[in-house]
């Protein structure tokens, strides 16, 4: 991208900036570049490197199995996990995905970027309650976010095609849909034999020329991987070198937030944090927004526990780390006569909506969309890892006979689905297990709610029969019908509400108990979409800094 | 475009590209990987984790489980090179485990064979043998590397051509155009 237009700048520590932003992902980025290119001072801290399209490698044993980008034990952050909160929660090498890297999670994520639909705002009221979950409203509709969409369109770079079905939009997608692939001719031939809608999926990876970034060229090597042509739409090529260029924002990469400080009136005065080195660090600001994502974000805030905020802070509804939810999924691969070669260009390129709502006749709550991908993200090592597709020996020569038909000629069809908002299911500080830095590592607590397993048996059972109609040979599938283990979206953990009573931000994003602290990030979702956040996290930050901007000019921070 | 992308057609891309977006692209990193590759040598090189007789019988294992036959095995991929290297980058455990598993196995060698080499057995023995372990967690980790080695980075230690991508029919470039399969040319001749 172009040089920096202004010196970057260096602020003192100890001098209040306007805001120190925790976090540079796929809100933190956003808001660091709104923020900054609207005059604010701003220091934004980043535990990863900041890593560029030159850093990055098609290299399976670095990203997949070292976690290079993710982290893990390895790199010193364990995670533990357990199903209940009666059960004791184990180590595990990882149960909330993400990465740690300027651009956080949007610098390696598939870019599927579905927007949410009205009825995903109001649908508590439309369905009615759902025992066992705090199922909600959000205290915003569709209409209001829209523009923030749209501006998530065009500023970050998203290729699709307006479908029939799809929400209404103020404006045009700025790029045209990707090509079809040959698991998308798949889907979509059998989909329309069905009676169903197909329509060409839209994503965070450029078609053409955009915003002076090139367009993709099907390398194939999205879904956990970093683009190295910086055509996929992260915060790290379309926010964070604005960002920088404003002369306003001061990028501070290896630095750990370790805890938020609070003054007697219970406003935030600093952010103490660790360098690489672990040297502590302390910046002073007006105001401070995590940015942290749904696992962090209520980490953070529980490590700030402090004699005023017993439970953490901004904690007085006792929701913050609750609600955690994961979007569920299914998959189903098929086996086709003719090369599919799906292991080319990116993850999906069209997506079945139809059963977005499914009918309450069914006797359950859910919704979701089907694509066509390639069985392992088109990762020769991840699918000779999977053993066999089909059955079959793991290895010897059959095993490596199989693997010649499976990497080149298969399909596989996912469904992604609905997650409710459960307050057992969530994210907590473990009580043996520490990190590097000597922290509690982060617990998970997870088990899907019947609703939302039987809502994954639903797409699961489509998805077959998708793949009977497209032609399979052979076919075999898997749907987690014992709950996950973990996921990489993680959503509601400082769900936004009216009522401070059951809810940590209100509909700007503010904390209900501490006026100069905002959350912005997957956290902030109320009910989880249909498996394909991070768009609207882009949106919910667009328009976060927008109301911030106008609430600090007006002296209201 | 047909064929792999050769470093003249990439630059050929590279200067298009960047006349159309103005972006740095990320040219030497392609380049640096094409030098990594090339100056990887498997042929003769010495064990620094692995002992010679762990090497031999290890590499003996990982050509059963991934065999050199129509198509290249562990064998070609240097599989075991891979293994000696990763081995001695963090991964302790997995090396006291192969190592204890190792003697486990020759010791069953042993016993069932009368000789103290799973390497000197002919491969109807050794995948007898490994049938009968297949449920273990020494197995299992040997499965592992070895389905790592095949298809990790020659940077890894394992074989400069990456004979595991031939295996399996995947061709590793950093650019494609469509069509990419049989089913969307299909569909593009058809005007769907």
């Amino acid at each position: 991208m172009a040089e920096a237009a202004n010196s970057v700048p260096r602020f003192d520590t100890r001098t209040e900036v306007d805001f120190v932003i925790i976090g540079s992902g796929a809100a933190g980025g956003i808001m660091a570049r709104e923020l900054s290119v609207a005059g604010f001072s701003v220091v934004l801290l980043e535990q990863g490197p900041h890593l560029q399209a030159a850093d990055f490698r098609h290299d399976e044993w670095a990203y997949d199995v070292n976690n290079e980008l993710t982290w893990s034990a390895r790199q010193g952050h364990p995670q533990t996990f357990r199903k209940s909160e009666d059960e004791e929660a184990v180590p595990v090498r990882q149960a909330l995905g993400y990465a740690h890297n300027v651009g956080g999670s949007s610098v390696h994520f598939s870019g599927n970027f579905w927007r949410f639909r009205p009825i995903d705002f109001m649908e508590a009221s439309v369905k009615g309650s759902i025992a066992g979950t705090n199922f909600a409203d959000w205290p915003i509709s569709y209409e209001e976010l829209e523009p923030y969409y749209s501006r998530v369109d065009w500023e970050i770079g998203v290729s699709g095609l307006q479908g029939p079905w799809d929400p209404p939009r103020s404006r045009d997608y700025p790029c045209p849909p990707m090509p079809i692939k040959g698991s998308d001719v798949l889907l979509e031939r059998a989909a329309k034999q069905l009676g169903l809608n197909p329509y060409p999926a839209p994503v965070a990876i450029l078609s053409q020329p955009h915003n002076g970034r090139p367009a993709c060229t099907h390398c194939g090597f999205c879904n956990g991987y970093g683009c190295e042509m910086n055509a996929k739409s992260s915060t790290m090529i379309a926010m964070i070198p604005q960002a920088l260029a404003s002369g306003n924002c001061e990028l501070r990469t290896g630095c750990t937030a370790a805890r938020i400080e609070t003054d007697d009136a219970g406003r935030v005065t600093e952010v103490v944090y660790w360098e690489t080195d672990g040297s502590v660090q302390a910046q002073r600001a007006k105001a401070a927004v995590v940015c942290a994502n749904g696992a962090e974000t209520p980490r953070l805030l529980l490590l700030s526990a402090s004699n005023r905020f017993p439970d953490g802070l901004a904690n007085s509804s006792g929701m913050v780390g609750k609600n955690l939810m994961f979007n569920g999924y299914s998959t189903v691969a098929g086996l086709f006569e003719q090369p599919v070669n799906a292991y080319k260009s990116i993850p999906a390129t069209r997506v079945v909506h139809d059963y977005y709502e499914l009918p309450s006749s069914l006797g359950f709550y859910g919704g979701g969309g089907i694509d066509g991908r390639h069985p392992t993200r088109g990762l020769p090592m991840g699918l000779a890892m999977s053993s066999s597709l089909f059955g079959g020996p793991s290895w010897g020569s059959e095993f490596k006979r199989n693997l010649q038909r499976e990497f080149t000629h298969t399909a596989a069809f996912d469904g992604h689905t609905t997650s409710l908002p459960v307050s057992s299911n969530s994210v907590s500080l473990d009580p043996v297990v520490k990190d590097k830095w000597g922290r509690p590592a982060l617990r998970c607590t997870y088990k899907d709610h019947p609703d939302d397993i039987a809502t994954m048996k639903f797409f699961y059972d489509l998805s077959n029969e998708l793949m009977s109609a497209a032609g399979a040979i052979k076919q075999a599938g898997f749907y987690p019908e014992n709950g996950q283990n973990g996921n990489v979206h993680l959503l509601g953990t400082c769900r936004m509400g009216n009522d401070p009573a059951s809810s940590v931000v209100d509909r700007f994003h503010r904390s209900h108990d501490v006026p100069n602290l905002f959350m912005v990030d997957g956290s902030s979702l109320v009910t989880s979409g249909r498996g394909q956040p991070t768009m609207t996290i882009m949106a919910l930050a667009f328009r976060a800094a927008d109301n911030l901007i106008q609430a600090a000019r007006r002296g209201e921070v | 475009m047909n064929g792999p992308m050769s470093r003249r057609a990439l630059l050929a891309l590279t200067a298009r590209l960047a006349k159309q977006s103005c972006v740095v692209l990320t040219l030497p990193m392609v380049l640096s990987g094409c030098e990594r590759a090339r100056q990887s040598a498997t042929e003769g090189a010495l064990f620094t984790t692995l002992n010679a007789d762990e090497a031999s019988e290890l590499a003996a294992i990982a050509s059963r489980i991934l065999p050199s036959d129509e198509t290249p095995g562990a064998n070609e991929a240097g599989v075991i090179h891979f293994m000696d290297h990763v081995l001695g980058d963090g991964r302790d455990d997995e090396l006291v485990l192969l190592r204890a598993g190792l003697l486990e196995l020759q010791s069953m060698v042993q016993q069932e064979f009368n000789t103290p080499s799973f390497a000197s057995l002919d491969s109807s023995q050794q995948d007898e043998l490994l049938t009968s372990i297949e449920s273990t967690q020494f197995f299992g980790t040997m499965r592992f590397l070895t389905v790592a080695g095949m298809f990790a980075l020659p940077e890894y230690g394992g074989s400069a051509d990456l004979p595991g991508y031939r295996v399996i029919g995947f061709e590793s470039r950093h650019f494609w155009q469509p069509p990419f399969g049989y089913y969307d040319a299909d569909y593009a001749a058809r005007g769907e």
